[in-house]
């Protein structure tokens, strides 16, 4: 799970660990990144990802454990000698300098020589597609163009590594959703990685190839987002990628992959557990969109199907899909992602929710 | 009849309204500060005569003062010393504001506060209080003899000891100019230089100083422009070589009596100080310091 035998890794941590206090930011992280690759950091505030990327920045010494970047290690060094980018969520860009200055800025730092910088911002303007903004200082400037700016400032030096800390957060939805696209396509010219500290999941899972869900200084699940979205590790991590229903219930037998869970009354055949036997309690969290909603379950073959009984509330229509809101006989609530067209279903008429028995995945609690 | 003014009326109108706000501020800094300027501009082009000021316009007093090499000693010697205090006082004071803007946590505005304590009691007793420090009786050279050294003879009535005494005065504004900036300087553009490759030294130059270079030039300017009329401290402190601009122009209203010379003095004072503030205001360049605000017409 934690990559560290990847040959050739851009960035390693081993047993990285940071303490402030009582409170342990960090709980001995290992992790590999290799060329080309973008990381996603997901988690809920508070969960020490932030702090990750200043341990991998040089902004905060690890109490333990060591950082490598490039095969040097870097555990001891300043920032300023790790020769990594960095971009960041309130942008940060210097105030009294023009967009062509902030942009500039490293190379100045490493004493570049005048015509080889002028040469790099012009390639970095351009692909930032900021030709014409040199001469605008950061206040004369969009949200979105300071952004790409921070970011060309990030990249104009060819840093083995970027970090990312939650750079879309001020921008507005429109924007944020131009720049995830914008973003990838950087990484995937320029094959410098990227890790992307974020609290969005549609981000983690639009841009990254990876993503690690963190929660209280440690990994959760580690793994393609493919992976982490279809098979959740946790409990934590099926509530936190995605929108999953979930059903607490108890473990009443196995057979083969599945187990037979008894949820209030109602038996359910959900995919097998990692642990547990009879009598154990489970949660099952099934996908909004793995679920299906209809007036009745004619033409499908119930052996292979779970189904309750239930009442239409709501049906929020979103575009491309509308969420139903269905209440069960015991009153709770769950939600069906699905296309809004051809469904004419009503609310408070009558439904059946269903899904194969493969589908969703269930933990022991 | 009156048709009824309503909200038309003149207390609505918002130029009325500011003029009733500014109003008595404006009047009173017209009364008390332009009035008083003013009249000085105008004796200085008077003749004064066994302590009697003859409305007679001539040039006289400025042919004195730019004529006679006393005078252009003292103010050299001013001008020295206020570079000198202030230069002394940017050195020393940003270190202070910054440890303090930076690591002072939520006991910043106390620490601020002690700096300035000394105000509390007033110039001369300060000054009287260093004099007990540093003259031949004081309690440095006293404790030398204690050991049997000689006294420090640099410390007592020379214009190192002025000097001294006026970085002591000075030194509170200096730092509350300097802390009062950094407090809202965003530390963390610091982070993002070192990261982009600048080492402290380069961070600082780089970022710190432009970002609050305003902040420092007014500290600049609170210490210089005092220091450079300034007159108690050197006649404590400073002993013969010390004389200062001020402290001869004190004399011209006090015992020569000879006010119109007095207000020319002042008037070339007021001037100097004005393309002091000059000089310095071409320094800031307020996009180059970061500056947010609107620009104004």
């Amino acid at each position: 799970m934690s990559g560290t035998s990847v040959p050739d890794a851009v960035l390693r941590l081993q047993s990285v660990t940071k303490r402030f206090g009582a409170v342990t930011a960090v709980d001995r992280i290992d992790l590999a990144i290799e060329r080309g690759e973008f990381f996603a950091l997901l988690g809920p505030s508070g969960s020490g990802k932030t702090t990750m990327l200043r341990l991998i920045a040089g902004l905060e010494r690890p109490d333990e454990g060591s950082v490598t970047i490039g095969g040097r290690d870097v555990t001891d060094l300043p920032p300023y000698a790790r020769h990594i980018g960095m971009v960041f969520q309130n942008f940060l860009l210097f105030p009294h300098k023009t967009a062509a200055e902030n942009i500039a800025f490293p190379l100045r730092m490493q004493r570049l020589p005048r015509a080889e910088r002028d040469e790099r911002l012009a390639w970095a303007l351009k692909l930032m597609r900021l030709d014409g903004l040199e001469g605008r200082y950061p206040n004369e400037m969009s949200g979105g163009q300071q952004q790409r700016v921070a970011l060309a400032r990030g990249l104009i030096s060819r840093p083995a590594l970027l970090l990312l800390d939650e750079p879309l957060a001020n921008l507005d939805r429109e924007l944020r959703s131009e720049m995830e696209v914008e973003i990838r396509r950087y990484q995937k010219e320029l094959q410098i990685p990227f890790i992307y500290v974020t609290h969005n999941q549609e981000e983690a899972l639009t841009m990254s190839d990876r993503i690690a869900v963190m929660r209280n200084g440690a990994f959760e699940q580690v793994g393609a987002k493919t992976e982490i979205y279809t098979h959740p590790a946790t409990a934590f991590v099926a509530g936190f990628v995605g929108h999953a229903n979930r059903f607490e219930g108890r473990l009443v037998e196995l057979s083969g992959d599945f187990a037979r869970m008894d949820w209030k009354g109602t038996s359910m055949l959900v995919p097998k557990p990692r642990s547990g036997g009879p009598g154990a309690a489970i949660q099952y969290a099934i996908k909004f969109e793995d679920l299906e909603v209809a007036r009745s379950v004619n033409g499908f073959d119930l052996a292979q199907r779970n189904w309750l009984n239930g009442t239409l509330r709501d049906v929020i229509f979103k575009g491309q899909t509308a969420n139903y809101i269905v209440v069960l006989a015991d009153g709770s609530e769950i939600v069906i992602s699905s296309a809004p067209r051809g469904l004419d279903l009503r609310p408070s008429e009558p439904v059946i929710v269903h899904w194969p028995v493969a589908r969703g995945t269930s933990f022991p609690v | 009849m009156f048709a009824p003014r309503g909200r038309t009326g003149l207390a609505h109108r918002p130029h009325f309204r500011f003029a009733c706000l500014a109003g008595p501020g404006a009047a009173f800094i017209v009364v008390a500060l332009l009035l008083p300027l003013l009249s000085i501009v105008v004796f200085s082009f008077w003749r004064t005569e066994s302590y009697e000021l003859y409305a007679d316009w001539n040039l006289g007093n400025y042919r004195d003062l730019l004529g006679e090499p006393a005078y252009r000693t003292f103010f050299l010697r001013s001008l020295a010393m206020a570079a000198a205090v202030s230069l002394v006082c940017l050195v020393v004071a940003w270190p202070v504001a910054y440890v303090i803007a930076r690591h002072g946590g939520r006991y910043r505005l106390l620490f601020v506060l002690l700096l300035a304590a000394p105000f509390f009691t007033g110039v001369i007793l300060r000054v009287t209080a260093l004099q007990g420090l540093l003259g031949p009786i004081g309690l440095v050279n006293m404790a030398l003899g204690i050991f049997g050294m000689e006294p420090v003879g640099v410390l007592m009535y020379t214009p190192f000891a002025a000097g001294l005494g006026l970085v002591y005065l000075f030194i509170p504004f200096m730092v509350t100019a300097i802390y009062l900036s950094l407090v809202n300087f965003n530390f963390e553009l610091l982070e993002v230089a070192k990261i982009n490759g600048a080492r402290p030294w380069r961070a600082f130059v780089e970022i710190t100083w432009p970002l609050n270079w305003i902040g420092t030039a007014i500290g600049l300017v609170l210490v210089f422009i005092p220091c450079l009329a300034s007159a108690v401290t050197q006649r404590f402190l400073g002993g013969p070589q010390a004389t200062s601009f001020g402290m001869s122009l004190a004399q011209q209203f006090g015992e020569t009596g000879t006010w119109a010379l007095g207000s020319a003095m002042g008037v070339f004072l007021f001037l100097a100080s004005l393309v002091v503030i000059l000089v310095v205001r071409r320094t800031i360049d307020l996009k180059r310091s970061g500056f947010t605000g609107a620009l104004g017409a």
